[in-house]
């Protein structure tokens, strides 16, 4: 899996305070955005309330096994190698997948953004201390270490979102240090070191708001990888028991692939297109916040 | 510039060092008796087996000696008794190794190689088809699961087309010599791609990205000024500088690699690492597990001094101990 | 630079064409002339049939060892180490006459010394050895090329026995050496036979490769040059490889499978085999357990089991539903047994009935379900569908992994386990293969298809003794029908269905072991090359 936060180029604009309504009309107006955003809105509405509508339990029995999709008799999406509906699965499969991605992205931002700021803003030996632990969690193989983790701490919802975004940060970490180092220079932080404002209150006031749209943009990114991750983890059989997640469900039926399509490229093209979705809100953050780019 | 190796070199043994103090604190934050974990499900629990495991690790000591005991046995590669197999788990790991390094080196090297030629072409026009299509690439690659794409490819390419086996890592026949490395060769394409995909966009991407920025830079506008052709700006002039990036990129992702050869391994039924990770979590054979943990971030820490070297070849400023 | 960029484009460029180049991958890896790839999910942990049981085991001990009688199409015996052999009048004693100047893997010569050794052998250490030869009161060796094998009681399953898959003949000089046999290091290398074919590399998960054994006793030797066992992980792989001509022949356990890939013009499936091995698809129970050691739990347990659903929708009606402990084709099968019907609300009745009332959320107690791996249609797949029936009456059931053979026949064995799916085989006599799961003194710790339910009925002990040496059809029929009642009563197992076993090979391949043992036989006649 793919932990790969596209690099893009960091914003390099002046300080000024994020301007966060112009920024959601500039991603409405960036075509990218708008179709992330559609996107996404489909498999939030259908993981939301498509389950509320749909109301077949996922993991129940309902019928023959590998039943093709218009079948007669067979629920709209077909049944998998062991006769659950495919269609109830997709619909809340997909609770799991994002509700991870989401939680272990807030994790991995949090843990990203303290650990990046106090580095960049504090600088001297507790940025290269700082800078040691970072890299350390990058030299750990991510997915090997997140099934070590759930292994030896049962699996379960929490349990994988922990895994996930307590290996996930670095790359947040590196772009809120290069932030911080770069607007603790500006006039207006020195301004308020002058006149003895404290630190806390200059990183969460001053330098927080200003670094934030790199942020936001590697923040949505992690959402699309721990997404993948989850799939990942739930693919090897690893995922939280009892629950059922597109990445459970493209595992169980893999190799099923060549007699019956649906029952893997289905879940396959929810985990692509929830992820293209991310991705490319990430794309369209990034042209939004990012004014020299906007200009292009 | 010999200063400089010997602090990556020592940052390298701490990071090694921080690795297995990790494996060790896994051990005793699980819940349950460490000796337990660590025989896992495999060994039963007969009461031999729990105190030949409490003598090895010497779990009857306190804390931090047990855990100076543990790091000299690692760093002496001593990474503990699989109780499943009744064999040591360097030997275990030692097997497989090899097949996931192919397979890692191979899609990176796919990757590298295709997504620089792609990312600097396309960096021309950068707003053409061809340029817009690396773009979309990029998207593509990040979003898909190497798991389904393997899982796809197989049925197109081994199923229905019939060009590629459709999983393992060579016939059953046996073979030697030359016969030999074109069978694996052939059960490598598949694999290599599936895991290489992510890759090949990210680094066609990043490619193109600095290969326009180096462009535009004064540098290349001094250059052409000068009369240099486009052919030579590009490869002459600045091939070297978009490279760097590229190489920066592929050195911070050998762990992201390595995991996602965890995957793509079960997807072709090939014999390495990944695979004896999770059968060893099937099994709860929790040495096994550790010590693939430790291992591969051996790999990752190797690889990244690798890159390191990699980067001071490629840019002459590092080399001579220029500072920028 | 320019130079090193053309490189780089050269390697891109050979790269692709590498990718490009391999003209037909499967033309090689299938097995040229001469040679047989089977695949499936048959990794062995040792290649001596006389410590184990089963079908990984028996599939390369039949070729590597052969035994003094062997079976075709149907149940006459056939000549094989033993040109020729006699009962007493009294059938208390069986007299073989061995092939004369049959030599071992190694040049020595094959003697009744080494069949009183391989029988004795067999008898301690395999899992059934009891049940088949405990009756065998001595083997005398008049000369070299002579056995006679003396019986305490009559013994009617006795020449069945004998096959290769039941008495492999070792050599005494190299696994008489004094060490343990079930843990004797030549069972999994520098194995030294006496069957059709001679052990070359066995590979742990990737292959084992056999050639055949020139010298070998019979006139006629193996046709094959070289029989290759492929590891694959399940069944759906093996079938993938198969029908992409990478190997030449799988042994599905798979009813649907086959008949789709009855449906392919370049496979023949068998509509014979394993009449002999009578295999059932079951669900064990650990009577030890909590819960499960309550006969009323045993019985909520088989009300809620769906055994038409798992039979006719999940198997899409291929197998037959199996009531009992003796497969349905078997002349000893009785239908006169204690059934069970689907019916949820019985089964609720039972287990409140028993003190384990559902709690708030609907629950009564959880219970872990293991499958035997390989076979994901009859194995994870049965666990699941089961795992969701026993959760309508409030059992809460995990369905557990288990990567490979040996991690689950490790747990269940050890009796880490709760209730676990299982392909057992009734091995052509209930003598043989039925007894051997329910009988009080073969509960045995470690070892695997024994009575890993560990259940205990005295009743049930003295039927099967007594039916053991009935030499009455009709009297061994009572017997039978009274254990089949008894056991059904008790529940130590929920019976399911029969389990399908059939060989499906390219049709390159002619003279496939499809008689009553499959491929649990050698490979004699088996000849073919694969289609390029």
């Amino acid at each position: 899996m793919t932990d790969t936060m596209l690099p893009r180029p960091t914003s390099r604009r002046a300080g000024s305070p994020a301007r966060r309504g112009s920024v959601f009309v500039a991603l409405l107006r960036s075509p990218v955005g708008l179709a992330g955003i559609l996107l996404l809105a489909i498999c939030l509405l259908a993981t939301v309330f498509g389950p509320m509508l749909y109301r077949v339990d996922p993991i129940e029995i309902v019928g023959r096994p590998l039943l093709p999709p218009g079948a007669p008799g067979a629920p709209p999406l077909g049944t998998d190698e062991v006769g659950r509906d495919l269609l109830a699965g997709l619909l809340n499969g997909g609770r799991v997948t994002l509700l991870v991605g989401v939680a272990a992205a807030a994790l991995s931002t949090l843990i990203g953004v303290v650990i990046g700021g106090l580095a960049g803003y504090l600088g001297g030996w507790i940025d290269s201390a700082l800078m040691r632990f970072t890299e350390f969690f990058q030299v750990l193989p991510i997915l090997l270490f997140a099934m070590v983790l759930v292994t030896l701490f049962q699996p379960s919802v929490g349990m994988l979102s922990f895994a996930i975004g307590i290996v996930a940060w670095p790359g947040t970490a590196r772009i809120t240090r290069a932030e911080f180092m770069r607007i603790r220079t500006l006039d207006y932080v020195r301004a308020a070191r002058a006149i003895g404002t404290k630190n806390l209150r200059i990183m969460l006031r001053l330098v927080l708001p200003n670094a934030l749209p790199p942020i936001i943009v590697i923040s949505t990114l992690v959402v699309g990888s721990a997404m993948l991750f989850e799939s990942g983890l739930s693919f090897l059989g690893l995922g939280a028991p009892g629950t059922v997640s597109w990445g459970t469900m493209l595992g169980d039926n893999r190799d099923k692939l060549a007699i019956a399509w649906w029952t893997v490229t289905l879940p396959g093209a929810a985990i692509f297109l929830a992820v293209v979705s991310i991705s490319l809100i990430g794309d369209g953050l990034n042209d939004a916040l990012n004014p020299k780019r906007r200009k292009r | 510039m010999m200063l400089a190796g010997l602090r990556r070199l020592a940052n390298a043994v701490a990071l090694i060092v921080a690795v297995v103090l990790l494996n060790f604190l896994l051990i005793h934050l699980a819940p349950g008796d460490p000796a337990v974990v660590l025989a896992g499900e495999a060994g039963g629990t007969s009461p031999e087996t729990l105190a030949a495991i409490r003598h090895t690790y010497g779990l009857d000591r306190p804390l931090p000696a047990q855990l100076l005991s543990y790091l000299g046995q690692v760093l002496h590669g001593d990474l503990g008794h699989s109780y499943y197999f009744d064999a040591s788990v360097t030997s275990l790991i030692w097997q497989r190794l090899g097949p996931t390094l192919l397979l890692a080196l191979s899609a990176m090297l796919f990757a590298l190689m295709l997504g620089t030629v792609l990312g600097v072409t396309a960096a021309r026009r950068p707003n053409g088809a061809y340029g817009s299509a690396i773009t979309v690439l990029s998207v593509v690659g990040f979003a898909m699961p190497a798991f389904w794409l393997g899982s796809l490819l197989v049925l197109l390419f081994a199923l229905r087309l019939g060009i590629f086996p459709t999983s393992g890592m060579e016939s059953a026949i046996p073979q030697t010599g030359f016969a030999r490395m074109v069978d694996v060769g052939q059960h490598l394409v598949l694999p290599t791609v599936s895991l290489g995909l992510v890759y090949l966009a990210l680094y066609s991407r990043t490619a193109k990205a600095s290969m326009v920025d180096v462009l535009g830079s004064d540098y290349i506008r001094t250059a052409r000024a000068k009369g240099v052709g486009p052919r030579g700006v590009t490869f002459k002039h600045a091939f070297r500088n978009a490279l760097m990036p590229v190489v920066t990129v592929a050195g911070l992702q050998t762990g992201a690699l390595l995991s996602g050869a965890v995957l793509v391994e079960i997807v072709f039924n090939w014999p390495g690492l990944g695979r004896l990770a999770l059968d060893s979590i099937l099994r709860r054979d929790t040495p096994v597990l550790l010590g693939i943990l430790v291992v591969s971030s051996v790999v990752v820490i190797v690889a990244n001094l690798l890159t390191d070297l990699a980067y001071r070849l490629i840019d002459p400023r590092i080399r001579t101990g220029v500072a920028r | 630079m320019k130079r090193r960029l053309a490189a780089l484009l050269c390697s891109v460029a050979l790269f692709a064409s590498a990718c490009g180049g391999t003209a037909s991958p499967q033309g090689q890896a299938g097995g040229a002339g001469d040679t047989l790839i089977i695949g499936g999910p048959l990794e062995p942990r040792t290649l001596n049939p006389a410590v184990q049981s089963g079908m990984v085991t028996a599939l390369p001990g039949a070729q590597l060892f052969a035994s003094p009688i062997r079976y075709g199409k149907d149940f006459t015996p056939m000549p094989y180490l033993a040109k020729s052999w006699e009962f007493s009048a009294d059938q208390l004693s069986l007299t073989l006459h061995l092939v004369s100047g049959a030599t071992f893997h190694d040049g020595a010569p094959i003697t009744s010394d080494d069949v009183a050794f391989s029988l004795e052998s067999v008898k301690k250490y395999h899992s059934f050895g009891k049940p088949m030869f405990g009756s065998v009161s001595s083997v005398e060796t008049p000369d070299k090329e002579t056995a006679v094998i003396k019986l305490s009681k009559p013994t009617p399953a006795l020449l069945l026995s004998m096959s290769p898959a039941l008495l492999p003949i070792l050599p005494k000089h190299i696994y008489g050496d004094g060490q343990d046999l079930t843990k004797h290091p030549r069972n999994v290398k520098d194995v030294v036979g006496s069957g059709p074919f001679k052990l070359k590399e066995f590979t742990a998960g990737n292959r084992l490769v056999l050639e055949r054994n020139d010298a070998f006793f019979l006139q006629d030797r193996a046709k094959l040059k070289q029989l290759i066992v492929k590891f694959y992980p399940n069944s759906s792989a093996t079938s993938t490889a198969l029908e992409a001509g990478e190997i030449g022949m799988e042994i599905s356990y798979d009813p649907v499978d086959a008949d789709r890939l009855a449906k392919n013009s370049k496979l023949t499936v068998a509509t014979t085999g394993y009449e002999a091995a009578g295999a059932l698809n079951w669900l064990e129970l650990n009577t030890k357990n909590q819960y499960l050691k309550d006969l009323k739990v045993r019985r909520a347990v088989a009300h809620a089991v769906d055994v038409d659903f798992i039979v006719n929708q999940l198997h899409a009606g291929i197998p037959q539903v199996a009531p009992g402990p003796i497969h349905p084709g078997s002349p000893f099968f009785s239908k006169d047994l204690v059934t069970y019907n689907h019916d949820t609300a019985k089964a609720a009745a039972l287990l409140d009935e028993a003190g384990f009332p559902a709690k708030a959320d609907g629950t009564r107690f959880s219970l872990r379900v293991d499958y035997n791996p390989g076979n994901d249609v009859t194995g994870k797949n049965v666990a699941e569908a089961i795992a969701s029936q026993l959760s309508k009456v409030g059992i809460k059931v995990e369905v557990r992994n288990a990567p490979d053979f040996a991690t689950w026949s490790e747990r269940v064995s050890k009796y880490d386990f709760d209730l676990t799916i299982d392909t057992v085989y009734n091995w052509g006599d209930p003598t043989i293969g039925v007894s051997r799961t329910y009988v009080c003194d073969n509960i045995k710790p470690g070892v695997v298809w024994v009575n890993m339910a560990q259940y205990c009925n005295p009743t049930v002990d003295q039927l099967f003794a007594s039916a053991a040496q009935e030499m009455d059809v009709e009297k061994r029929k009572q017997q039978y029908r009274d254990v089949q009642q008894q056991i059904t009563t008790d529940l130590p197992v929920v019976f399911i269905e029969t389990q399908p076993i059939v060989n499906i090979y390219s049709k390159a391949y002619t003279g496939m072991p499809d008689g009553i043992w499959g491929a649990m036989a050698p490979f004699l006649e088996a000849t073919g090359a694969q289609a390029r």
